[in-house]
């Protein structure tokens, strides 16, 4: 593409975009019933954003509040906070494979510089070129350039591996086109005596065999001996390149909504289009316009009609079964009991501090065996996919019926609080729905638990303990509706 | 064979035998894998050196003669040195790696190729290759009582394939199986629950999609049946005589192994049973006082118990850890008398399923620190255990994106694979059958 040729073309986006909200793309108008309530945006947006559940004095509060901007104003607070950074941060993490040992080997060391890099990036909502930049151009060593680490994480550090892997992740391509791998030809790596220490450089004595580089169909790179030949790679990726901007923005989509407008979002084909190319197109000039502010754009997204309609909306969001790291939490949360976690790797065993939450482990390496039983992602591979979200009977056979879960209710400090507080059944039902499912009792749940109160005689605590059973064995609490 | 027997090349004679095992039949139906986790030190075990000096032999100066006349293990197996007839003991065993987590790669998937694919451990392969034709109650694949975790096991099968994680002590008085065993929660208990749960359900003010509602339904009836059905009782050791408890020790891998039994008598495919501790940088010979005598009465146990039952001859039991340990004793301080990693020769025991009992397999040399004969593979060993198990070790595997790859990718290639081990498999035997 010439300079004319990306002037005309912004010209033409800005002019289409201008004055419209994504959901006059969305093809099919959600009916205004379809609006979700009030409980259900909240835990939504709660699950979407941060991975956690609210606070049941923050639900109470936001439920009754009457506030007509209550739920953009709570949008901006959850996008600004904490939880919000965590959760990218999770989410960065997997695609970018941070594992302490096999395959990534980054060592934890390397591990908690480079996750610390990414949350200062993702806390500070650095444009999104700008951090691929920084990340495709590091150099240094794994402890004090921590973005070096990004070509540490391959168990075969070649070229073809490397440039592939990039592709993936930037262009949404699981084919790799074009000869880019070549500029990556100079990457070497060293150790130093600090123990697993290792520096990344570019070797400029590596010969060159063909100054031009084909990256795709249309375009040529020019590489010069001497030089750093990520440099024009990465210039041409991160610079006016729309299938870069698409590729992210369709990403957020996919984050927020749980299906890409090119869904898988990290397979791009010519046979596998846009399910609506007008609605792609409207939120890549949005994420170009503002800087390739990916916050901006969740915001966008977060405030539309079509997300804050009912699951199953055409074009809308899509109920699905909790992450492994937010049920882990939950159940935490929920019982005021957290795992202990630790890591392995190296010896002497580090203990994660008690109520480090899943979400913030950091590391693949370290995990836990209801972890691996949602099916946490593996960070062996860059896909999205490896979240593995299905539902599985030995999932529910957990819930069920695990001595460990069935404990934890048992034992609950939150539990034990609430039943203190609240003496009898009907407060103590509004208070732990409030806990686990952030929102009101229906009347006709108030009935089927008074009902089977009355049939199951037993102590205030051991009634709490069913209810709470019941409601984390819910369809309702298991899935993101 | 025949065509092995012509060709010099080394390369294409053991591809010659790779072809001919591939049409053994299938002789074993269980594989009990006893993962001692952190690595043991094959020098106090089943290769012991006593002639290669205190440097070397540390504290355990003394061998035993086992009851095959010139084989001799560590002094701290007299159960097992008493049944050498019964087992067989491969002393080269190899990949060179030292660091746990692609040892313990290498060591159950097989995979040398350092490719950037991650390969399932075998014991998910035999899982997914087994789906169809096992149709016991239990999971196919169970770990006593959890798995290592250090690497993503399912691999590019993914999470179905990865075991059952029982979880629980089965030296308690109860063994508490996750999900299958609850002593807090009477079945009554559970029963009303789910009655309460149906109830919720149906009425929850968030519409589930009936899909995912059917889903529920079908997963809540198929572990309910689970649940009161005849799975608890397999796991209850109360069914076993206080003397066949006492014979396995009553400690956390001697009652896992009387589990792995228990469940192998019920047609499971694949019982991993971990057993943690072994990575002995300190204090090693303090702590393998106490774990040897343990490893050697549950291992004597579950082999004599298995061939009194008549199921030895079908089930594979293999034992050994993701490498060996530093035959050269680390005296000086922090280590001060332990051992270190050592990936490039150790042992391991093999039993059952086939294979040929009272032999040595592998040599290492006076100090064990270099093999001279026989190296065995990562996936030689996993090769045979799938040829047995009527497997095609040259089959391949379905990946979700890259189509279809070999099942063991490093089966044959120079430096990753030495051969099946025609060696230990009676083929006499078999054709009998």
């Amino acid at each position: 593409m010439n300079q004319l040729q990306v002037i005309l073309l912004l010209w033409i986006i800005a002019v289409t975009s201008f004055g419209h909200s994504i959901d006059s793309y969305i093809k099919q108008k959600p009916p205004h019933d379809k609006r979700i309530s009030d409980a259900e945006f909240l835990r939504r947006t709660f699950i979407v954003i941060t991975g956690r559940l609210p606070q049941p004095t923050f639900a109470e509060s936001f439920l009754k509040s009457e506030n007509p901007s209550k739920r953009a104003q709570l949008i901006d607070s959850l996008l600004a906070s904490e939880g919000c950074n965590a959760m990218l941060t999770m989410r960065w993490g997997d695609m970018l494979r941070i594992k302490s040992e096999f395959p990534s080997k980054l060592w934890p060391n390397g591990v908690q510089a480079y996750n610390r890099w990414l949350h200062e990036h993702i806390a500070e909502n650095t444009p999104y070129h700008q951090m691929v930049r920084e990340l495709l151009l590091s150099q240094g060593s794994n402890f004090r350039q921590p973005a070096v680490n990004f070509y540490r994480a391959f168990p075969k550090r070649t070229p073809a591996i490397i440039y592939n892997n990039i592709n993936l992740l930037f262009l949404g391509s699981r084919s790799t086109r074009g000869d880019g791998s070549t500029c990556f030809a100079q990457l070497n790596y060293k150790n130093t005596k600090e123990w697993k220490e290792e520096i990344v450089f570019i070797d400029t004595h590596v010969p060159i065999f063909n100054s031009s580089i084909r990256i795709n169909d249309s375009t040529n790179i020019k590489l010069n001996a001497g030089t750093d030949w990520r440099i024009p790679y990465v210039n041409w990726l991160t610079n006016n390149n729309t299938q870069f901007a698409a590729v992210m923005a369709n990403r957020i989509w996919y984050w927020i909504m749980g299906k890409g407008i090119v869904d898988e979002p990290d397979d791009w084909r010519d046979d596998n289009p846009p399910s609506n190319e007008s609605l792609l197109n409207a939120l890549t000039t949005h994420f170009i316009k503002n800087g390739y502010n990916v916050k901006a754009l969740m915001r966008e997204i977060l405030n539309s009609d079509i997300y804050q309609s009912a699951a199953g909306t055409p074009g809308g969001f899509v109920s699905q079964r909790l992450l492994a790291e937010v049920v882990v939490d939950a159940i935490a949360d929920i019982t005021g009991i957290s795992d202990q976690y630790i890591s392995r790797v190296p010896e002497p065993f580090t203990f994660y501090p008690l109520g480090t939450p899943a979400i913030e482990l950091g590391d693949a390496t370290v995990s836990s065996p209801v972890l691996e039983l949602f099916g946490r992602a593996s960070r062996d591979i860059s896909f999205e996919n490896q979240h593995n979200i299905q539902l599985t009977a030995q999932q529910l056979l957990y819930l069920m019926n695990s001595s460990e879960l069935e404990n934890k209710i048992r034992q609950s400090p939150v539990l034990n609080g609430l039943c203190k507080t609240y003496k009898n059944q009907v407060q103590l039902l509004q208070q732990i729905t409030l806990l686990t499912l952030s929102r009101m009792p229906t009347a006709k749940e108030r009935e089927i638990y008074k009902t089977y109160a009355n049939l199951n005689k037993q102590s205030l605590r051991n009634f709490a303990t069913d209810i709470v059973w019941t409601q984390i064995n819910s369809i309702e609490f298991l899935y993101n509706h | 064979m025949i065509l092995g027997h012509y060709i010099n090349s080394k390369g294409l004679a053991v591809l010659a035998l790779i072809s001919s095992m591939s049409v053994q039949a299938q002789t074993a139906k269980s594989v009990i894998l006893i993962y001692l986790d952190g690595g043991p030190a094959q020098t106090d075990t089943f290769d012991p050196k006593p002639d290669a000096g205190r440097d070397y032999f540390g504290l355990y100066k003394d061998a035993i003669e086992t009851n095959v006349p010139g084989t001799f293990i560590g002094a701290k197996l007299p159960l097992l040195a008493s049944i050498a007839d019964k087992y067989t003991l491969i002393r080269s065993m190899t990949h060179g790696i030292n660091a746990h987590e692609s040892a313990h790669y290498a060591m159950i998937t097989g995979d040398l190729s350092g490719g950037p694919v991650v390969y399932p451990s075998f014991g998910a392969v035999i899982n997914f290759e087994k789906q169809h034709s096992y149709s016991g109650i239990l999971p196919p694949y169970i770990s006593l009582t959890s798995a290592n975790s250090r690497f993503n096991e399912g691999g590019f099968l993914g999470n179905n394939y990865k075991s059952f994680d029982t979880g629980g002590s089965p030296e308690k008085g109860k063994f508490e199986v996750e999900g299958i065993i609850n002593t807090w929660v009477k079945p009554q208990k559970l029963a009303d629950r789910m009655a309460l749960l149906d109830q919720i359900n149906s009425c929850s003010p968030v519409k589930a999609d009936s899909a995912i509602q059917l889903l529920f339904d079908n997963y809540h009836r198929k572990n309910m049946n689970f649940i009161t059905g005849d799975a608890k009782n397999i796991f209850d050791l109360s069914t076993e005589s206080k003397a066949m408890r006492d014979k396995y020790g009553m400690n956390r891998l001697g009652q896992s192994c009387l589990v792995a039994r228990k469940l192998v008598q019920a047609g499971v495919p694949f019982v991993n049973v971990r057993t943690t501790g072994w990575d002995t940088h300190k204090m090693h010979f303090q702590r393998m006082n106490e774990m040897l005598p343990e490893l050697d009465r549950a291992l004597w146990a579950l082999l004599t118990d298995l061939d009194e039952k008549g199921l030895l001859d079908s089930t594979i039991v293999l034992c050994g850890g993701e490498f060996g340990r530093t035959p050269k004793v680390l005296w000086e301080a922090p280590w001060n008398g332990g051992r270190s990693h050592f990936g490039k020769a150790f042992s391991y025991l093999v039993a059952g399923g086939g294979l040929m009992p009272g032999k040595i397999l592998g040599r290492t040399d006076a100090t064990g620190e270099e093999i001279l004969d026989r190296k065995v593979y990562p996936c030689d060993l996993i090769g045979t255990v799938y040829t047995l198990m009527g497997i095609d070790p040259n089959g391949t595997l379905p990946h979700p994106s890259e189509g279809t790859l070999p099942l063991l990718p490093s089966l044959g290639k120079k430096d990753q694979s030495n051969g099946l081990l025609y060696e230990l498999i009676n083929t006499q035997k078999s054709t009998e059958k």
